[in-house]
C-alpha cells in the first residue's frame, strides 16, 4: 500500500515540470512583457517562484491548475514573496505594523508583474485607495503638500512596518521623522518643551490637514495651551503650572506664542519667549 | 526648465531602440486676479503665473550598458511653483544604485487671524508670519546590490531660508518685528547591509551637524510702540532698534543596527539598535534700545544688552526586538518589545546690562535645566486562521514609562515636573475574505490607564476601525471605512473627554469599451473634545471645547471624445470640496477640468482650469477665491 501512495506520488511529481516564464508568454503576453520590465526578470524560474510548476496549467489552460496568490489568505500570499524578501532592511518592524495586523498582503500594494509606481502622486494615491480618511484630512486647507506631489506619504511612513506607533519612520538613527524636514526643531534645546519630547508634535499638529492654521489641534492657540497649561494644582499633572495672571480677555494674550514664540523649545529663554 | 526642455528634444526621434521613453509636460499658467485675501491665497494655494514645467518622467536605458542599465528622472513644478521636485535614481545591475531627491518647498503664512493682537486696532498684521524657502536634498549611493554585502554612503540636506515676523517680547511689551530665518541641517551617513537567504543585518554610523543663524534687526528711527497700549506708571513703552543674533551650531554622532533573522521555518526574528547623541552649543546676543520697562522690579531703562551662552546633549538611545512563530500553519504569535530612553540635559550662562549705568544691574544668571523620559512598549499577538477565508487576531500591549523635566533655579514655577505612564491595553481584530472580490476587516483596540504624561494623553480609550472592499464587477469596485477614537481622562480637575469619528465610501468604475469612467470618494467626519481649565485672570472654571463636523468629496469623470485619425481626445472635471461646521467653520471648493487633445503620436496639448475659494465665517476677512488656467504641450516618447 505504501509502495503504491509512493509510486502515485512520483507520478504526480512527474506530471507537474518547470515549463519556463517565456512558455508562459505565449498566452500571457501583455503580463509577461510588463514583468520583463520589472526586477523580477532577473529571478531564475521566475513565475514558477510564485504560481507553481505550470505544465499541467499550460495543458489545460484551466486556472484551477496553477497557483493564483492573489486568491490565497494574506499570510500565505505573503509567504511567497518573504521567501526571498524577508530578510531585507525594511522589513524590521514588520510584525508590528497594522499593514500586518491587518493582514494587508505584499500584493495588495505592489504589482509584481508591472513596474512601481512612479512619483509621489501615483504613489499617494495608491495609498488613499485604502485609507480614504486620510485622503479626506488633507483636502482640509491647511494640509502638508501631499495633493501637490510635494510630499508622499512614504516619506513619513514606512508601509512595510516600524516599531514606531503609526507606521512612522525614523532619521539620524532615532529621531521622529518630523526632523528630516523640520530639523530646527529638533534641539536639543538649553530649554525643553516637554510634549515635544515626551509625545511627539502630534500633542499639539494634525500632520494631514487640519481647518486650523499651523493645523493645530484646535482654532485658537491659546485653547491648545490651556489643554495642559490650566492652572490647576501643580500635583494634577506635569506643565499644570501655577497661575500666570494673563488676562485672556486681552488681545494681547489671545495667542501664547505671540509672546512664548520658541515654543518648540528655546536655546535662550526658559519661558520660551526667544 | 528649458534645460530639461532642451535635452529632450535634443534627441533625435529617430531612435533605433526606443533607449528614451517618457514624457515631459510644459506650459503656461496664468492665475486671475486674486478676489479677497491675497495673504491667505498664499498661505493655502500660493501658485502664480508664468511658465512652468509641469512635469517630467523619463526613463533612459542604455543598450550598452556602459555607464548605467537604467536612469530614471522626474521633476515637476520647476519654472516658479512653490514646490520644485527632482527625483534620479540610476543603476547599474550589481554595481550600484543611486538615488536623488531635491525638493524646494515655498512655506508662506501670513494669517491676521492666527496671530493680531492689533486687530482691534486696524492693524491687519500676522506677529508670526513667514516666507520661506525649504530646500531638502536627499542623495544614497548602494555599492554591489544584489551581492550578499551591500556597502551604501548617503547624504541628507535641509535648509531653510527666508524671512518672517515675530516678536520681541518682554520687558512689559512686545514689539512686532521683522525677522531673517537661516539654519540647516547636514546628515552624513554610511553603512553595511548583509543580506543573506536567511539573515539580514544593517549597519549603520552617522553624524549631523546643524546651524541656526536666524537675527531681528529694527532700527528705522520710528519708535515701535508695540501691542501694548496702556502706559505703565505714567510712562509710554516703545522700542527705537533691536539688533538680536542666534549663534547656533550643533552636531551629532549615530549608530544604527538592525537585523532580521529566519532563525527557523517557525521563527523569524527582527531587532534594531539605536544611539544618536546630539549637542547644541549656543551664542545669542541682543541690544535693544527705547522707553522699556522691566515691569516686575518696576525699573525703567533706555537700553539693554543681553548675553547668552549655552550648550546642551541630548543622548539619545532606543531598541527593539520582536519574533514570530509559527507553532502550527494556522497559528502565529507575535512578540515584539521596545524600549526608547532620552535625556536632555543643558546649560547656560546669561549676562544682562541695563542703561543708564546707575540702575540697579540684572547681573549674570546661571540656569540647568534636565529632562528625562523613557517609554517602553510590550505587545503580544496571536493571529488564528480558522478557515481559509476568515482570520482572528488577539492580544495585550502594556505601555509604561516615566518622565522629568527640571529647570533650576526654579524662580517662582515648579522645580520639576514629573509623570508616569502606566497603561494595560487589549487588541483584536477580524480579517473575512468569502470571495477574492470581498474583503470585510475590522479591529479593535482598549485600553485602561493607571497614569499617563498629559491631560490630553491617551488614557481610557477605545478605537475601532471597520474596512471593506467590494470588487462589484470588473470595472466596478466600492471600498468603505469607518473609524473612530473614543478617549477620556476624568481625573480630578481635566474632565478631558474626546471623540472622533470618520465614514469614508468610496467608488471607482471604469466600464470597458465605453467612453466615461468615474471615480469619487466622500468622508464624513466628526471630532468633539471638552476639557476643563481655570481662567487665569480670575480662576474661575471653564471648559475648552472644540467641534468639527465636516463633509469632503472628490470626484473625477474622466470622457473620451469622438477620436480622429486614431488619436483619442479626453476631457475630465470634477475637484473637491471641504465643508466644515463647529469651531472654526471653513469651505475649501476645488473644482478643476482638463482637456487632452492628442495632435500626432508623440505630442498633445494639455490644458486645465482649477478653481480655489476659500471662506470661513467667523474670519470672513481671509477668504478668497482665484481661478488658474495652464496650457501646454506634452511630448511623449
Amino acid at each position: 500500500m505504501a509502495r503504491a501512495v509512493l509510486i502515485l506520488f512520483a507520478a504526480s511529481l512527474a506530471a507537474q515540470t518547470y515549463v519556463g516564464s517565456e512558455t508562459c508568454g505565449t498566452c500571457h503576453e501583455g503580463i509577461y512583457q510588463a514583468w520583463a520590465k520589472t526586477p523580477h526578470r532577473d529571478v531564475k524560474q521566475a513565475c514558477k517562484s510564485c504560481h507553481g510548476t505550470g505544465s499541467r496549467h499550460a495543458e489545460s489552460t484551466s486556472a484551477a491548475d496553477i497557483l493564483n496568490p492573489a486568491k490565497l489568505p494574506p499570510a500565505e500570499s505573503d509567504r511567497d514573496c518573504l521567501s526571498c524578501h524577508l530578510n531585507r532592511p525594511t522589513h524590521v518592524g514588520r510584525i508590528q505594523s497594522s499593514h500586518a495586523h491587518n493582514q494587508v498582503a505584499c500584493i495588495t500594494c505592489h504589482t509584481i508583474h508591472a513596474t512601481a509606481v512612479r512619483g509621489p502622486n501615483a504613489l499617494n494615491r495608491q495609498c488613499t485607495t485604502c485609507h480614504m480618511d486620510v485622503r479626506a484630512e488633507f483636502q482640509r486647507p491647511y494640509h502638508h503638500r501631499l495633493p501637490e506631489g510635494a510630499v508622499s506619504c512614504v516619506d513619513c511612513h514606512n508601509p512595510h512596518g516600524s516599531f514606531r506607533p503609526g507606521m512612522m519612520r525614523q532619521v539620524a538613527a532615532n529621531d521622529v521623522t518630523c526632523f528630516k524636514c523640520h530639523g530646527d526643531k529638533r534641539g536639543p534645546f538649553t530649554f525643553e518643551h516637554a510634549p515635544v519630547r515626551f509625545e511627539g508634535c502630534a500633542s499639539c499638529h494634525e500632520p494631514h490637514g487640519s481647518a486650523n492654521p499651523r493645523m493645530l489641534t484646535r482654532h485658537e492657540v491659546r485653547l491648545v495651551c490651556l489643554e495642559c497649561h490650566a492652572n490647576l494644582p501643580a500635583t494634577a499633572a506635569p506643565g499644570v503650572v501655577l497661575p500666570s495672571f494673563h488676562d485672556l480677555r486681552s488681545p494681547r494674550y489671545q495667542n501664547c506664542t505671540v509672546c512664548h514664540q520658541k515654543v518648540h523649545g528655546s536655546h535662550v529663554d526658559r519661558n520660551f519667549l526667544r | 526648465m528649458r534645460i530639461f526642455l532642451a535635452i529632450f528634444l535634443a534627441i533625435p526621434l529617430a531612435a533605433q531602440t526606443e533607449w528614451l521613453t517618457g514624457s515631459l509636460d510644459a506650459g503656461y499658467r496664468r492665475r486671475t486676479g486674486i478676489g479677497g485675501s491675497a495673504n491667505t491665497y498664499r498661505s493655502v494655494v500660493d501658485l502664480g503665473t508664468g511658465l512652468r514645467l509641469l512635469g517630467a518622467d523619463f526613463t533612459l536605458s542604455d543598450p550598452k550598458k556602459r555607464s548605467f542599465d537604467r536612469l530614471d528622472l522626474q521633476a515637476a513644478g520647476w519654472g516658479g511653483d512653490p514646490w520644485r521636485t527632482l527625483h534620479v535614481n540610476a543603476r547599474k545591475s550589481r554595481l550600484y544604485d543611486f538615488t536623488g531627491d531635491y525638493r524646494n518647498i515655498a512655506y508662506f503664512n501670513n494669517l491676521p487671524s492666527f496671530a493680531d493682537p492689533l486687530l482691534s486696532r486696524g492693524i491687519v498684521l500676522d506677529e508670526q508670519a513667514f516666507n520661506v524657502h525649504r530646500r531638502l536634498g536627499s542623495f544614497e549611493l548602494a555599492l554591489l546590490p544584489g551581492h550578499w554585502i551591500v556597502p551604501y554612503l548617503a547624504f541628507d540636506s535641509d535648509a531653510d531660508s527666508g524671512a518672517g515676523s515675530t516678536t520681541f517680547a518682554g520687558e512689559g511689551n512686545e514689539f512686532p518685528l521683522p525677522v531673517t530665518i537661516r539654519d540647516s541641517t547636514r546628515n552624513y551617513r554610511g553603512g553595511t547591509r548583509i543580506e543573506l537567504r536567511h539573515f539580514h543585518a544593517t549597519l549603520e554610523q552617522g553624524g549631523t551637524t546643524y546651524k541656526d543663524d536666524q537675527s531681528i534687526y529694527s532700527n528705522s528711527g520710528i519708535p515701535n510702540y508695540g501691542n501694548n497700549s496702556k502706559p505703565l506708571p505714567g510712562r509710554t513703552l516703545y522700542l527705537d532698534s533691536l539688533l538680536a543674533g542666534w549663534g547656533i551650531r550643533g552636531s551629532s554622532i549615530y549608530s544604527r543596527g538592525l537585523f532580521t533573522a529566519s532563525a527557523a521555518s517557525w521563527l523569524d526574528l527582527y531587532g534594531q539598535f539605536l544611539y544618536s547623541i546630539p549637542e547644541n552649543m549656543v551664542s545669542h546676543q541682543q541690544a535693544a534700545t527705547g522707553s522699556l520697562a522691566n515691569p516686575t522690579r518696576l525699573i525703567f531703562f533706555t537700553g539693554q544688552q543681553y548675553l547668552l551662552s549655552a550648550e546642551s546633549k541630548l543622548p539619545h538611545s532606543s531598541g527593539s526586538i520582536g519574533a514570530e512563530v509559527r507553532p502550527f500553519r494556522r497559528l502565529r504569535i507575535l512578540e515584539s518589545w521596545l524600549t526608547d530612553r532620552l535625556y536632555s540635559g543643558a546649560l547656560s550662562f546669561a549676562q544682562q546690562r541695563l542703561t543708564p549705568a546707575s540702575l540697579p544691574q540684572p547681573g549674570s544668571t546661571s540656569t540647568s535645566s534636565l529632562l528625562v523620559t523613557n517609554r517602553n512598549q510590550e505587545e503580544t499577538l496571536v493571529f488564528l486562521e480558522l478557515t481559509s477565508k476568515l482570520t482572528l487576531h488577539g492580544g495585550y500591549r502594556y505601555v509604561w514609562g516615566d518622565a522629568s523635566n527640571s529647570v533650576l533655579p526654579a524662580s517662582g514655577l515648579m522645580p520639576t515636573d514629573t509623570g508616569k505612564l502606566r497603561r494595560n491595553g487589549g487588541l483584536g481584530g477580524i480579517s473575512f475574505r468569502p470571495t477574492h472580490k470581498l474583503t470585510i476587516g475590522g479591529d479593535a483596540e482598549g485600553a485602561s490607564s493607571g497614569s499617563a504624561y498629559f491631560r490630553t494623553s491617551l488614557y481610557d480609550y477605545q478605537r475601532v476601525r471597520g474596512r471593506a472592499r467590494y470588487q462589484i464587477s470588473g470595472s466596478l469596485n466600492l471600498s468603505a471605512n469607518f473609524s473612530l477614537l473614543n478617549n477620556a481622562n476624568p481625573s480630578a480637575g481635566s474632565n478631558f473627554e474626546y471623540l472622533a469619528h470618520q465614514e469614508s465610501i468610496s467608488l471607482a468604475w471604469i466600464p470597458a469599451h465605453r467612453f466615461w469612467n468615474v471615480e469619487g470618494t466622500y468622508t464624513r467626519s466628526t471630532l468633539r473634545s471638552d476639557i476643563s481649565y481655570l481662567q487665569p485672570q480670575d480662576l474661575q472654571p471653564a471648559i475648552s471645547s472644540y467641534r468639527d463636523n465636516a463633509h469632503t468629496a472628490s470626484a473625477l469623470i474622466d470622457l473620451r471624445l469622438p477620436s480622429y485619425s486614431g488619436l483619442i481626445p479626453k476631457f475630465s472635471f470634477g475637484g473637491s470640496l471641504f465643508v466644515s461646521s463647529g469651531s472654526r467653520p471653513t469651505t475649501y471648493y476645488q473644482p478643476l477640468a482638463k482637456l487632452f487633445v492628442p495632435l500626432g503620436k508623440n505630442l498633445a496639448w494639455i490644458s486645465d482650469w482649477s478653481y480655489y475659494g476659500f471662506g470661513e465665517s467667523l474670519y470672513l476677512y481671509e477668504g478668497f477665491h482665484a481661478s488658474l488656467v495652464t496650457t501646454g504641450l506634452r511630448f511623449v516618447r
